[in-house]
């Protein structure tokens, strides 16, 4: 009855549990990475470095729009870093809970292949 | 008629959770590891073994996971039914054919009947006493905890739920409760009070969405803004806050966002007093802005609430102009760094010249008014109303939101979420019945700040008379008596007892006859402090009737001697000085400004006994001031505050009708049998409204002194006077004709016994001065007073009349 109910569970509600898991260290992954803010805020001034208001006058204002400039430029430099590291990280995370959604599948099998092997003898190293 | 499952697989599966607790884990957490290491070793030395420790492995492993996610904490079944909705913790203790009492015990094992035990004292050897041990019982409990649980409103019959149930299954329960002082309201708000803790624990167990790395790169650095200000976001970002989600708050969160979301002016001002929770609203709001789930609009998201510190602003521009520089700068930031939203805690500092305040009105008026910077502003009505007084266009400039005193429900539940932070950091454990005193009691005894601060504000004291750890109803009434002076407990000493059963005694020690009034005011107060009076009103209200110099003004002063702590402890008030109708603004004024009014003396000092002498002279409107003080035992002063005079014996003495009561005692009656007649010509005669005169308790007439008495009373002043030269070690006996001269002399039936003790230590003292002085009286001596000695003092009847004079001037 109990093994009944725990392999239910193991593959149910427990699976279920463990895609849902899987998927929140996704989102969690996403949220640190914030890519879409990253996207949205692509070429803002980093840090509003040198928006300060521009002072009067042709020169002033010029003067402005190139701090702006660069703020603009050293924002999107970092920003654009950060979206490739970002991806990586995630398709890597992907890739490795698909790896653990399916491994859960076959876990409750481990003991029985485990005893299959040890009784066929082969073992990785025999013989190096 | 419900029927427990023993056999079902959810029992099976919460048996089996129960039992992996503990060593077990340890050990298949060491199994796992173990099988893990060897199978790897085996396999580097190329043994087949390995495979089979490596599958083992597994074993653990899976049972472990198993646990974590469904064992620990079965979920429901798919029916209502008992077997589907009993919570795992329980339903894994419970035998095949359980008793009630093994449910009872079963229940006090789980977490939450260990709540219960803990804050509600509903503990294993309660049940063992009143709980039945028959199986034919056990249905009946089945029945209430599906009810008690329907009723709380929780998903599961947890140990808390069942616990109440198994409480209520008791065929004198309301006996019980009425012992445990507890309502049936209480036990659910407990099991509530339970549930709401595991909410908060998943809230804080689930993940958080913080905006990412990148949140912030927007916007701009904020260097003086961390140096003056104190970043509320950053704060809960770290650490996060319990959140108690509040009906009275819904409004005021709601508002804030509605400002902050339109175009208008950006700032709103939270009104209300002190203690109220406006500064957990800001918190409230800024944990809000942190939710990247929560639906409010983009430009509202993730912005940073900094609250400024104007002491810090003040210590580090001492110049008003530096000042004016410095929070421009400040608020220029704020501004430039566009996802600042300042919030002025206390805001008046801001608008007020004063100790540790700077008016910045000039500064700030017009930022507010155009709305370049959101702002969150708190104060008190009064401020605001003070700030709209000088500066009509800037109170209109402000989106006002007033914050409401909670009710006691509320209280509460925002009590239940504060205390665990002091019982985390000071090691103790608060009883629910901690709680409902510390509210009951901070409403009586702490001013100046609203609920629930007030209320918090005495528990946090209470920590501090823990019992074993423990914070009860009486480690909050210890915290009162100690901080406010006052006795709320019901008298369980042995000292203070035996004072109580003997407070008559003990007044006569310094009173002669009189005794009907001392035996009703020593009643009042038993009651008191037996907890069987009204707590609605004064311990006590009396009126006092009868001439001057019969001991009206001495009983008084007796019973704040022997009972209150000391003649210190009486409020006394000459009415004859509120004759205008103005005067009641004295009667009720602030203690800042004037400290000798009623309110503030009895809010200094709520445990006392107030003294109201020659009331017929009180103007009536100050009578009428004083009808809601004897009627419900509060009065209000000028700056609204209820003042509670709940713990005072409040005595009133007046002369009026002393002629008729010397009439009537001359002509041989007894008190009892004109007492009446009395007050009714008082009301006749116009000195008294009949609406006021009932407001008392007991109105007590005192009869004028015999000469007999007068003779105590000679007594008892040389007993004083004694008490006085005791530091000389000298005594003094008067003989008893010497005595009976001095009544005669010092005996006038205007003024009772009143000139008889200047009468008596004038002779006495000046006798022993002399004495002294000449050489005649050493210490160890005792100085004996003939009739002949007091008579050669009082030579003439003038020398008496004269001393008689001085006293009445």
């Amino acid at each position: 009855m109990l093994i009944v109910g725990f392999l239910g569970w193991w593959y149910g509600a427990g699976w279920r549990a463990r895609m849902v898991a899987i998927g929140e260290r996704l989102a969690k992954t996403f949220d640190f990475f914030s890519v879409d803010l990253l996207l949205r805020t692509w070429f803002a001034p980093f840090r509003q470095i040198g928006t300060d208001q521009a002072q009067p006058g042709l020169a002033g204002q010029m003067r402005a729009f190139f701090d702006q400039l660069v703020s603009r430029i050293i924002g999107g430099i970092v920003r654009t870093i950060m979206m490739i590291v970002g991806t990586f990280v995630l398709v890597a995370t992907g890739i490795a809970g698909i790896i653990e959604g399916i491994l859960w599948l076959f876990v409750p099998w481990f003991p029985v292949v485990g005893a299959i092997l040890f009784a066929v003898g082969w073992v990785p190293y025999a013989g190096v | 008629m419900q029927e427990f499952n023993y056999h079902s697989i959810r029992a099976e599966k919460a048996r089996f959770g129960n039992a992996i607790v503990g060593l077990w884990r340890i050990v298949l957490v060491v199994v796992a590891i173990a099988f893990a290491i060897a199978g790897a070793a085996f396999f580097m030395v190329g043994e087949a073994i390995g495979w089979l420790l490596l599958g083992a492995t597994a074993i653990p492993v899976v049972i472990l996971e198993w646990h974590r996610g469904e064992l620990f904490d079965v979920p429901n079944g798919p029916t209502e039914k008992l077997s589907d909705t009993l919570s795992s913790a329980l339903l894994g203790g419970i035998p095949k054919h359980p008793t009630p009492l093994d449910i009872a015990q079963a229940a006090m094992k789980t977490p939450s009947g260990q709540f219960m035990a803990v804050r509600f004292g509903l503990t294993s050897n309660f049940f063992a006493n009143i709980i039945s041990n028959d199986t034919s019982a056990t249905p009946q409990v089945w029945e209430l905890a599906l009810r008690t649980q329907q009723e709380a409103g929780v998903p599961q019959i947890t140990g808390a739920v069942m616990a109440v149930a198994l409480t209520r299954s008791f065929a004198g329960y309301e006996t019980i409760l009425a012992h445990m002082k507890l309502e049936d309201e209480d036990l659910l708000q407990g099991i509530a009070w339970r549930q709401h803790l595991r909410e908060l624990r998943q809230i804080h167990q689930a993940p958080r969405r913080t905006g990412g790395i990148a949140r912030d790169w927007s916007f701009g650095y904020t260097p003086l803004l961390d140096r003056f200000g104190r970043n509320i976001s950053a704060q809960l970002a770290s650490g996060g806050m319990l959140r108690t989600n509040l009906e009275t708050h819904h409004k005021a969160l709601a508002a804030m966002t509605d400002t902050f979301s339109t175009r208008g002016r950006q700032n709103i001002v939270l009104v209300g007093p002190s203690g109220v929770g406006k500064s957990t609203l800001v918190y409230a709001f800024a944990e809000q802005l942190l939710d990247a789930g929560s639906t409010l609009p983009s430009h509202l998201k993730f912005r940073q609430v900094i609250m400024l510190d104007s002491a810090a602003l003040i210590a580090a521009a001492p110049g008003r102009g530096e000042l004016e520089g410095l929070v421009m700068r400040v608020l220029s930031e704020a501004h430039r760094a566009k996802n600042i939203i300042l919030c002025l805690d206390d805001a008046q500092l801001f608008f007020e010249e004063g100790i540790g305040s700077v008016d910045l009105t000039n500064v700030l008026q017009p930022i507010l008014e155009a709305g370049a910077i959101r702002m969150i502003l708190t104060m008190d009505e009064q401020r605001l109303l003070q700030i709209g007084q000088r500066n009509a266009v800037l109170f209109n400039s402000l989106n006002r939101v007033n914050i409401a005193e909670p009710d006691r429900r509320e209280v509460i539940r925002v009590l239940e979420d504060k205390i665990i932070v002091v019982e985390h950091q000071r090691k103790v454990v608060y009883t629910y019945h901690a709680i409902t005193e510390a509210y009951r009691l901070s409403l009586r005894y702490i001013h100046d700040i609203a609920m629930p601060g007030r209320a918090f504000k005495l528990l946090e004291a209470a920590a501090s008379y823990a019992d074993g750890s423990f914070v009860t109803s009486e480690s909050v009434q210890r915290a009162i008596e100690e901080t406010v002076g006052v006795k709320v407990g019901v008298a369980t000493d042995e000292e203070e007892r035996e004072k109580l059963l003997n407070l008559e005694s003990l007044i006569h020690e310094r009173m002669i006859n009189q005794t009907r009034a001392v035996s009703v005011v020593s009643d009042a107060l038993r009651r008191a402090r037996a907890g069987v009076r009204n707590q609605e009103r004064p311990i006590g209200t009396f009126l006092f009737l009868g001439p001057t110099g019969v001991g009206k003004t001495e009983l008084s002063k007796a019973l704040a001697d022997v009972y209150f702590g000391g003649e210190s402890r009486m409020v006394r008030l000459d009415l004859n000085e509120f004759v205008q109708p103005e005067d009641v603004s004295r009667l009720i004024a602030d203690g800042a400004e004037d400290p000798n009014s009623l309110t503030a003396q009895v809010m200094k000092q709520p445990f006392s006994v107030v003294l109201l002498d020659e009331i017929e002279k009180a103007h009536p409107q100050v009578l009428t001031t004083l009808l809601q003080l004897l009627d419900e035992g509060v009065l209000r002063d000028i700056k609204n505050r209820e003042i509670s005079f709940r713990d005072t014996i409040v005595i009133a003495t007046s002369n009026a009708g002393a002629e008729r009561i010397r009439e009537y005692i001359d002509r041989g009656y007894k008190l009892e049998q004109f007492e009446e007649q009395i007050t009714n010509e008082l009301i006749s005669s116009g000195s008294f409204r009949p609406e006021f005169l009932n407001r008392f308790d007991e109105i007590i007439v005192f009869r004028p002194l015999t000469k007999p008495e007068l003779l105590q009373i000679i007594d008892l002043i040389l007993k004083g006077i004694n008490k006085t030269l005791a530091l000389q070690k000298i005594s003094v006996t008067v003989d008893d004709d010497a005595k009976m001269y001095l009544v005669d002399r010092g005996y006038d039936p205007r003024l009772g016994a009143r000139p008889m003790r200047r009468i008596v230590q004038r002779t006495v003292e000046n006798t022993v001065a002399k004495l002294m002085l000449a050489g005649n009286a050493s210490a160890g001596q005792t100085v004996s007073l003939s009739l002949a000695d007091v008579q050669s003092i009082f030579a003439s009847e003038d020398a008496a009349k004269q001393v008689i004079e001085e006293t009445t001037s």
